[in-house]
C-alpha cells in the first residue's frame, strides 16, 4: 500500500510530489513531509483519503516557510 | 565580495502566488544575484512557468537557474525556458554566464544533471539499451557541465545543478532512491575546474551541507531543505579584506 499511495502521490497530476514520506504505525498511515501550500496538503489528504476509505490516515504534512533569512554563510 | 541567494524545488504554481515575494523584494539588500537549483514548477507546464516568472521577475538583483525533474514533466522544457527568458532570466543548460557583481565577475555554469548514483554503489552503461541510455544521459549532462565551467573565466566560479553531484547532502533520504538523486560524474565535472560552490536542490529530505572529493563546498538549497525563501552565501571575503588592508 505504501508503494501504490508513493505512486499515486508523484503521478497524480493535481498532486505531483515525491517528497511525502508514508509510514505505518499500528492501524494509522502517516503522511509526513512538507509542501508549499495548504491547498496541496489538502488535497493530498483527500486524495489519499478517498482511495483508502477503509484506512485511518494521519496527516503530518507542513508547510515551508518562505521567511526571508536572518544570516550569511561565509565560504571559505 | 560577492553574496550568493539561492534556492532550489519551490514548485511554484498559482497557488504559491505571493508566497516568495515578501522576502524576495528584500534580496537587494542581503544579496547580488539569485540563483534557482530547478524545479521551478510543479509540472513543468507554460501557465506554471508564467507563475514562476510572476513571483520570481522583475528583482533588482539577476536571477540565474537550471531546470529540474518536474519542469521535464509535460516535455514543454524549451517553451517554460522560453518563458523564463523572455521574463530576464538566464536559464543554463550545459552553458555558463559571468555576472560582474561589486567589481568582481562571478561566473556561474549550470545544468539540470542526472541519477546514476555514486562511488562504489553507481549504475553502469552495461546491458539493456534503457540502462546504457540512463548511464549514457548522465555522462553527456555532466560532461557539458564540465566543459562548461573549465571555459568559464571568471573570479568566483560557481556550479548550479539540480541533481546533486555528492551524497553527503542526500543524507536523510532512503539509501535505496540515491541513484534517482544524483550522480558522482557530476562531482567529477565541478572538480575539474576551480569551483568554488556547488548549489543543488532536488533532495528535500537531504541535508545541506557536502563537499566534492575535490574538496568544493556543496549546499543543498531544496527548500524543503533550508525552510527559507533562500540560503545566502558570500564569496570572495578575502579579497575584499585584502583591499581594506591595502587601503
Amino acid at each position: 500500500m505504501e508503494a501504490e499511495i508513493q505512486r499515486l502521490l508523484t503521478e497524480d497530476g493535481r498532486v505531483a510530489e515525491q517528497g511525502i514520506t508514508v509510514q505505518r504505525r499500528e492501524h494509522t498511515l502517516v503522511l509526513g513531509g512538507e509542501v508549499e501550500s495548504t491547498q496541496r496538503r489538502d488535497e493530498i489528504c483527500r486524495r489519499i483519503t478517498s482511495r483508502f476509505p477503509d484506512v485511518e490516515i494521519a496527516c503530518d504534512i507542513g508547510i515551508v516557510r518562505a521567511q526571508a533569512p536572518s544570516d550569511v554563510e561565509e565560504i571559505s | 565580495m560577492i553574496r550568493i541567494a539561492a534556492v532550489g524545488d519551490v514548485h511554484v504554481d498559482k497557488d504559491v502566488l505571493g508566497r516568495y515575494r515578501p522576502a524576495l523584494e528584500q534580496l537587494p539588500e542581503v544579496a547580488d544575484v539569485l540563483l534557482v537549483a530547478g524545479d521551478l514548477t510543479r509540472h513543468g507546464t507554460v501557465a506554471e512557468a508564467e507563475c514562476f516568472a510572476t513571483e520570481f521577475g522583475g528583482l533588482a538583483v539577476p536571477v540565474v537557474l537550471v531546470l529540474g525533474n518536474h519542469d521535464h514533466q509535460s516535455d514543454q522544457q524549451d517553451e517554460v525556458a522560453g518563458v523564463l527568458t523572455q521574463a530576464g532570466m538566464t536559464v543554463l543548460e550545459g552553458s555558463s554566464v559571468v555576472l560582474t557583481l561589486n567589481g568582481h565577475r562571478l561566473g556561474v555554469a549550470g545544468a539540470k544533471g542526472f541519477g546514476g548514483g555514486f562511488a562504489g554503489a553507481c549504475a553502469s552503461a552495461f546491458g539493456e539499451r534503457e540502462m546504457k541510455n540512463f548511464v549514457g544521459m548522465t555522462e553527456a549532462i555532466a560532461d557539458k557541465l564540465g566543459a562548461a565551467l573549465r571555459s568559464t573565466d571568471s573570479d568566483a566560479l560557481v556550479a548550479l545543478t539540480h541533481y546533486s553531484p555528492v551524497p553527503e547532502t542526500l543524507a536523510g533520504e532512503p539509501l535505496e532512491i540515491y541513484p534517482f538523486l544524483g550522480s558522482y560524474l557530476l562531482a567529477r565535472a565541478i572538480d575539474s575546474a576551480p569551483t568554488a560552490l556547488a548549489l543543488h536542490g532536488h533532495a528535500h529530505h537531504g541535508t545541506e551541507r557536502g563537499r566534492t572529493p575535490g574538496g568544493v563546498p556543496v549546499r543543498n538549497v531544496a527548500h524543503p531543505v533550508i525552510k527559507q525563501a533562500y540560503n545566502v552565501y558570500q564569496l570572495l571575503s578575502d579579497e575584499v579584506d585584502a583591499d581594506l588592508v591595502a587601503a
